[in-house]
């Protein structure tokens, strides 16, 4: 019975493990490849602390079952080893893991500092941002500059609106400016492995780079009331020539006075 | 793929059960649509029936069902939802009972339980819409619950369907509508009371913000774009991302709730002269046997009520279905007049003449008409809070034209219908009759250049301040 | 004497040393106490039933994200909360249930149960004092539990019957400092905010009072390191909270007078919300993040030290071996507190905070994760050729740390700012803290009620049914919480009503329907606990003194000890761990009680490393 015990405290990892190892063929893994390069390199980076981590669990937990393991083979009246601890083996589990720690922090930086540090950011998003995207309960509205203007901060009178959906080029850095109208949110974008709050009276720019053309969702990602869960979007990554098509249809239909159609009907 | 029933039949009602997957499985407990208010104010004879003839609730029912047996009811302009097929091989013997159907390639037949009915769309049973007992999707063989009373041949169309369309509409509302307007459509949801403003109450039949004309009713385009694109400025968000079907089943959806609720208003109105509470009160007051009163009520309901219910139908399926045609929609005889300082200053005289009066002369929203207390719609007697009301009793402030949130939509077509053709349930008015269209279109221009004014009645950059004129200074 | 049995002797001493005074009334002896073995059961009892009701929050969230908006059970049906909708709940009373669930648990539970239940039972008795230096203050901690209770209860209906306080353990501004934010924004809210004043209240009374008695009070002899380290863990635990409480204190009075007197220290200017007037001001909600988490990080700590040093107490004794490293026990745990003061911007990464923080934050959290990392190496060199006990104490014990181990390293992906900037916010992190509060704090409390049991009532709790009780909480645990994981991963985020509506998420329901039964089994374990806890204080077996041939100086006092505790002042000659020493041996027996007088013409043991 008491082997028993010293399997059970092996059997659950063993099971967490399999999960982990079948999880990505039963899409209880990231959503997707990373669409950005960002994204890639955080994956990259959580793939890195992954490996280190398995091991760890690994030898912690192995080590774990085996003191009971040893434990259990042994007699109920046999003396327990006496000892106060060592000295040099605090020492070893001391420092080895203090080195990887500290590793693991210094070799994250690069990324940390390209994503949020302004200075850092890639040349092609100083120009400007594409459009801001402004939270609100419980959806995204999206507001871009007139077509050939540079977005401002206050609404101009020339601006195109649209929400939930936001189109931008592929291929290329952009940058958004994201805000909000009340409470605080957070831009969560999956796929992009991108994430940024909200915070009421900033303007927090965020730039991605996405290669593929494709759908990307968008989601909330900061308690922001009974309908967090309700603020779905996405972002429609194209080729420059479609969002330019998109912005002219916006800007079309935005104008819309209900009475061209009218006129060709009584030529 | 779809049907429009209200072609059909004069009353034909069929049952559709709508369950929601677990809801009903799991638990006894149901959800249920509730009543109105005004058919509380009835006597009870009147609103359950008496001597086996159906009260307000029971026509109601009959035609509408519940959330979880949702009905059919033919006449209404509703695609319920249903799958055209063919009749395989024409019937022999009189009264018909079992009849094969085919479908055309790339319709699949429908599984067992999704099939509660077929339509005659052609042929000698057209207008016939028949329960169907059992249906066997492999063979197609469909049997009926009675006889046809015409003989249908080979080839007649029909649409056979347990209304597809409303059941998954039913539970795409109950997953992302109900719980702020309601089981019922009633406004009234758990969520409901926290918001400002407060969800619509569908029941009497009337949205707000529609590109028909002032007397129609909303076009499912109006619905759907609302659902889309949200209203700006409250609670209800934006619903872009649902696929495209989802949001056509919402929308059916919501019209079979609004035309309960104004069937139901209806009815409740032919009775509530001579059978509200308060009135029968008045009567046995006054001397009349209440025992006379239910006499007279159980002559009506026998006699009339059936009628009445059927010219309810009537209208509700005239007034929708234009709702949906050419005729109902705004329609400017002129195209926008080009956005310019003077069709601005323009815009603003006409503005200060009639809009003034409720949204201030800055555009705030606080003209002096926010501030009167208004008489109670029904009473001889004044709201408690000032203000302008709306049809469901609720305090409306006149838009603040100065943030730059239209809750209509912000399409010059938008601006104009709401000046135009007014909102509908609201205090503010239809001017067509007022204004011509090129004077809304200035009031179009000036009211979208107000948030960008330096202050109230001064336009931004090159455009000239209002007054006084300076012809200069126009490009 | 020496032949009657310890439980009599017991009575016998409580019985005499209350002839000496005057007689106490049945109020004054178990209500307003202000014994401090009292206080200790009363906010174990308390805490236990409150573990109870946070845990049926629980429950009620895990079936809304197993079948989405279908009727909740009880809710729906019995209670009749949204009977037209068919039991369906509303989106914004599912934001109350995990914002309660996390009030409760967090307020109700963890920190009273650890610091108020075993830190008030425990300390007086290990370090050998008669009673706490403050005995009223120690009696008014408890009793301010109950207001604070009595505040969070009213805070569920007060702003209408669906609408509780909504804006998560966390209530960040905006959506917590203007009333109409959301529906449980309102006086719910504000009442919310009473209550967690009020347990602040009750645990700085009770912390000043542990570091009194723990500096003042010790017997002779108890030197600093004589200590056991549960007494080094409640100390360290009560030094964090005094400095840490005053902060959260004084932010909730700053969202109270922002709620309630239109103060803008968190609201800037031009907000609108539901339609009401913009707001005026110059605030900055981030404000209230720092504040927050100022305290909020080291009452991670406050959850979970208190834990770690019982688990080493009970680790120790169930392994019959001294404590593998106990000075380097005791600095990690300094190190954690120490450290624990610096690392609160590791919750706010994505916040929108200078982004050269972020570094120094990562930098100072992967720096915590060492001395826990070292207190799990030690604990396995604790078990490590021992002469291990595999009753329930010890299998409690050893799932502590393996859940630890769990929790632990999930960690250190989040302390990870670019591996944050993704899994800030989702399943990743509910997995985490609930494998660090429910896995390591709960079980080290399962496994201290279980042991210190007999001290408490004089009587042993059913060790069958306890380790029935573990294994299905284990299963459950892992089974509810390790799945989190890759929720997490998959991108699900917390506090979602419906994940399914979207789509990238919509294949996630069974896993998510496991979880919740996993959840239920484990829900219902709980009553095994509790049906073995009641069912033992009458009907247990009766324990003497020194049930588990412990070390400690509570195991030399009666069971249950007395008023006053001790038969005699303790003197302290030795640590608490010296089990398997060549001074026990020589008694014949492989433990020696810390007030044993060091045997003649035995050698004192060398304390020395080996």
């Amino acid at each position: 019975m008491k082997k028993f015990w010293a399997i059970f405290f092996w059997f659950w990892p063993v099971v967490a493990l399999v999960l982990c190892v079948m999880a990505p063929s039963q899409g209880w893994w990231f959503p997707g490849p990373p669409g950005t390069q960002m994204g890639e390199r955080i994956q990259g980076l959580f793939e890195l602390i992954l490996g280190i981590v398995t091991v760890t669990f690994i030898g912690t937990n192995f080590a774990l079952g085996w003191v009971l393991w040893q434990a259990a083979s042994k007699g109920d009246d046999k003396k327990a080893f006496y000892s106060h601890g060592s000295h040099s083996l605090e020492l070893i589990w001391t420092i080895v893991p203090a080195f990887v720690l500290l590793f693991i922090a210094l070799y994250q930086m690069d990324v940390w500092a390209e994503y949020r540090v302004q200075s850092f950011y890639p040349e092609e998003t100083k120009q400007g941002s594409v459009a801001e995207f402004m939270a609100r309960q419980f959806e995204w509205r999206v507001r871009y500059p007139a077509i050939g203007e540079t977005l401002k901060d206050e609404a101009q009178p020339g601006d195109l609106y649209m929400v939930n959906e936001l189109h931008v080029p592929a291929g290329r850095p952009v940058k958004i400016n994201l805000r909000t109208q009340d409470v605080q949110h957070a831009f969560f974008a999956p796929q992009l492995r991108l994430k940024q709050d909200a915070v009421p009276g900033l303007i927090i720019p965020v730039w991605f780079d996405v290669p593929k053309a494709g759908n990307y969702d968008v989601t909330c990602a900061e308690l922001c009331g009974w309908g967090h869960y309700k603020m779905k979007a996405r972002i429609v990554v194209e080729s420059q020539q479609a969002v330019d098509a998109y912005m002219r249809k916006l800007q079309e239909e935005q104008t819309e006075d209900g009475f061209v159609e009218e006129a060709a009907e009584e030529e | 793929m779809s049907l429009t029933s209200g072609r059909f039949s004069w009353l034909t009602v069929v049952a559709i059960s709508a369950s929601l997957a677990a809801g009903c499985s799991k638990s006894g407990l149901e959800s249920s649509f509730v009543y109105s208010a005004k058919t509380d104010s009835l006597i009870p004879e009147a609103q359950s029936g008496i001597k086996g003839q159906a009260g307000v609730k029971k026509m109601v029912d009959d035609r509408f069902g519940n959330p979880q047996h949702l009905k059919a009811w033919s006449k209404l302009p509703i695609d319920f939802g249903g799958v055209t097929a063919s009749v395989g091989e024409t019937p022999s013997g009189k009264a018909v009972k079992e009849i094969l159907l085919q479908f055309e390639e790339g319709i699949t037949s429908p599984s067992g339980d999704a099939v509660s009915s077929v339509q005659f769309v052609g042929g000698a049973a057209a207008g016939e819409t028949a329960a169907v007992l059992s249906w066997d999707a492999e063979s197609g063989k469909a049997t009926l619950v009675s006889a046809l009373t015409g003989s249908p041949a080979q080839g007649d169309q029909v649409v056979i369907g347990g209304g597809e369309v409303i059941r998954n509409g039913r539970v795409l509302y109950q997953r992302h509508c109900s719980h702020c307007h309601g089981t019922s459509g009633d406004g009234a949801g758990p969520t409901a009371e926290y918001l400002n403003p407060r969800p619509r109450d569908y029941r009497h039949g009337v949205f707000k913000f529609t590109s028909t004309n002032s007397s129609s009713k909303a076009s499912r385009e109006d619905l759907s774009r609302i659902l889309k694109y949200g209203i700006p400025g409250t609670y209800m968000p934006s619903f872009l991302l649902l696929k495209d079907d989802e949001l056509y089943a919402i929308v059916e959806y919501v019209r079979f709730l609004a035309m309960r609720g104004e069937f139901e208003r209806k009815l409740v109105t032919e009775l509530s002269v001579d059978y509200s509470k308060a009135s029968v009160a008045d009567q046995t007051a006054s001397g009349t046997k209440r025992s006379e009163i239910i006499e007279a009520l159980t002559a009506f309901l026998t006699e009339d009520f059936s009628d009445v219910a059927n010219s309810a139908g009537d209208e509700l399926a005239e007034a929708w279905s234009t709702a949906d045609t050419e005729e109902a929609l705004v329609a400017p005889t002129v195209g926008r007049v080009a956005d310019s300082p003077e069709s601005r200053r323009r815009g603003r005289e006409l503005y200060l003449s009639k809009c003034a009066d409720c949204h201030g002369v800055s555009g705030e929203g606080n003209g002096p008409q926010t501030t009167i207390f208004e008489k109670l719609p029904d009473a001889d007697a004044l709201y408690p809070e000032a203000g302008l009301h709306d049809e469901w009793g609720n305090v409306t402030k006149p838009r603040n034209l100065t943030q730059g949130i239209y809750r209509g939509g912000r399409r010059p077509i938008d601006l104009f219908c709401r000046m135009n053709e007014g909102i509908k349930g609201t205090k503010m008015p239809a001017f067509k009759t007022v204004f011509s269209n090129e004077d809304v279109w200035h009031i179009v221009n000036y009211v979208l250049s107000i948030p960008f004014e330096a202050e109230p009645g001064v336009s931004p950059g090159s455009i000239a301040p209002a007054t006084p004129v300076a012809p200069a200074a126009a490009e | 004497m020496a032949t009657v049995s310890p439980a009599l002797h017991g009575h016998d001493h409580a019985d005499s040393h209350g002839h000496g005074h005057h007689e106490i009334g049945f109020i004054k002896k178990y209500v307003f106490s202000t014994d401090h073995k009292v206080i200790g059961i009363q906010f174990l009892v308390t805490t236990l039933l409150m573990l109870m009701v946070g845990g049926a929050l629980a429950l009620a969230v895990r079936w809304q994200l197993a079948f989405p908006w279908e009727n909740m059970p009880f809710l729906g049906d019995i209670f009749g909360l949204f009977r037209t909708e068919g039991g369906q709940i509303s989106p914004e009373f599912y934001t109350m249930l995990f914002t309660m669930h996390a009030s409760v648990m967090i307020f109700l539970v963890i920190i009273p149960v650890l610091a108020g239940a075993f830190g008030n039972f425990l300390i007086p008795l290990q370090i050998g004092a008669d009673d706490m230096a403050f005995p009223v203050l120690n009696m008014l901690s408890y009793w301010f539990m109950w207001p604070a209770i009595f505040c969070f209860g009213t805070s569920f209906f007060i702003g209408g019957a669906t609408a509780g306080p909504a804006g998560g353990w966390t209530s960040y501004p905006i959506l917590s400092a203007i009333m109409e934010a959301a529906p449980g924004s309102g006086d719910a809210q504000t009442w919310w905010l009473f209550g967690l004043t009020l347990v602040g209240v009750s645990s700085m009374m009770g912390s000043v009072n542990y570091m009194t008695t723990i500096i003042n009070m010790r017997a002779p002899g108890m030197t600093l390191f004589r200590m056991p380290l549960t007494i080094w863990s409640m100390f360290i635990t009560a030094i964090l909270q005094a400095f840490a409480l005053p902060v959260l204190t004084a932010a909730g009075f700053m969202l109270v007078t922002d709620r309630l007197l239109g103060t803008v220290f968190f609201v800037p200017s031009e907000i609108i919300v539901n339609n009401a007037e913009p707001t005026v001001g110059g605030g900055q909600p981030l404000l209230w993040q720092h504040l927050f988490w100022f305290y909020s990080h080291p009452a991670v700590y406050i959850m979970l030290l208190p834990a770690m040093g019982m688990v080493s107490d009970m680790l120790s004794c169930m392994c019959r071996k001294p404590v593998f490293g106990y000075k380097p026990m005791v600095y990690s745990m300094a190190a954690i507190a120490g450290l624990g003061f610096i690392v609160w911007g590791h919750h706010m990464f994505t916040s929108g905070m200078n982004p050269a923080l972020g570094m120094t934050f990562m930098t100072s959290t992967m720096m915590i994760a060492l001395p826990s990392a070292i207190k799990t190496f030690n604990w396995i060199g604790t078990i490590y050729d021992g002469n291990v006990k595999f009753n329930a104490v010890m299998l409690n014990c050893a799932g502590f740390v393996a859940l630890f181990i769990v929790g632990g390293l999930s960690g250190i992906f989040m302390a990870a700012v670019p591996v944050d900037i993704y899994f800030h916010d989702t399943y990743f992190i509910v997995a985490h803290f609930h494998y660090v509060l429910f896995g390591a704090t709960l079980f080290g409390v399962f496994a201290a009620i279980q042991f210190w049991f007999p001290k408490m009532f004089g009587r042993l709790m059913n060790d069958k049914v306890a380790k029935v009780h573990f294994v299905l909480t284990f299963a459950g645990m892992n089974g509810t919480f390790f799945p989190m994981h890759l929720l997490g991963i998959a991108g699900m985020p917390r506090r979602y009503a419906d994940p399914y509506f979207h789509t990238y998420l919509e294949h996630l329901l069974p896993m998510n329907q496991f979880m919740t039964f996993s959840a239920i089994l484990m829900g219902c374990a709980q009553f095994l606990l509790l049906g073995n806890f009641a069912y033992s204080i009458l009907f247990g077996e009766k324990a003497g003194r020194n049930p588990w041939n412990a070390n400690g100086l509570e195991w030399s006092a009666p069971s249950p000890p007395g008023h006053g505790n001790f038969d005699e002042p303790p003197v302290c000659y030795r640590g608490p761990y010296e089990y398997s020493s060549p001074e026990a041996e020589a008694l014949g027996q492989d433990f020696i009680l810390q007030t044993s007088p060091p045997p003649a013409g035995v050698k004192k043991a060398d304390p020395a490393h080996h």
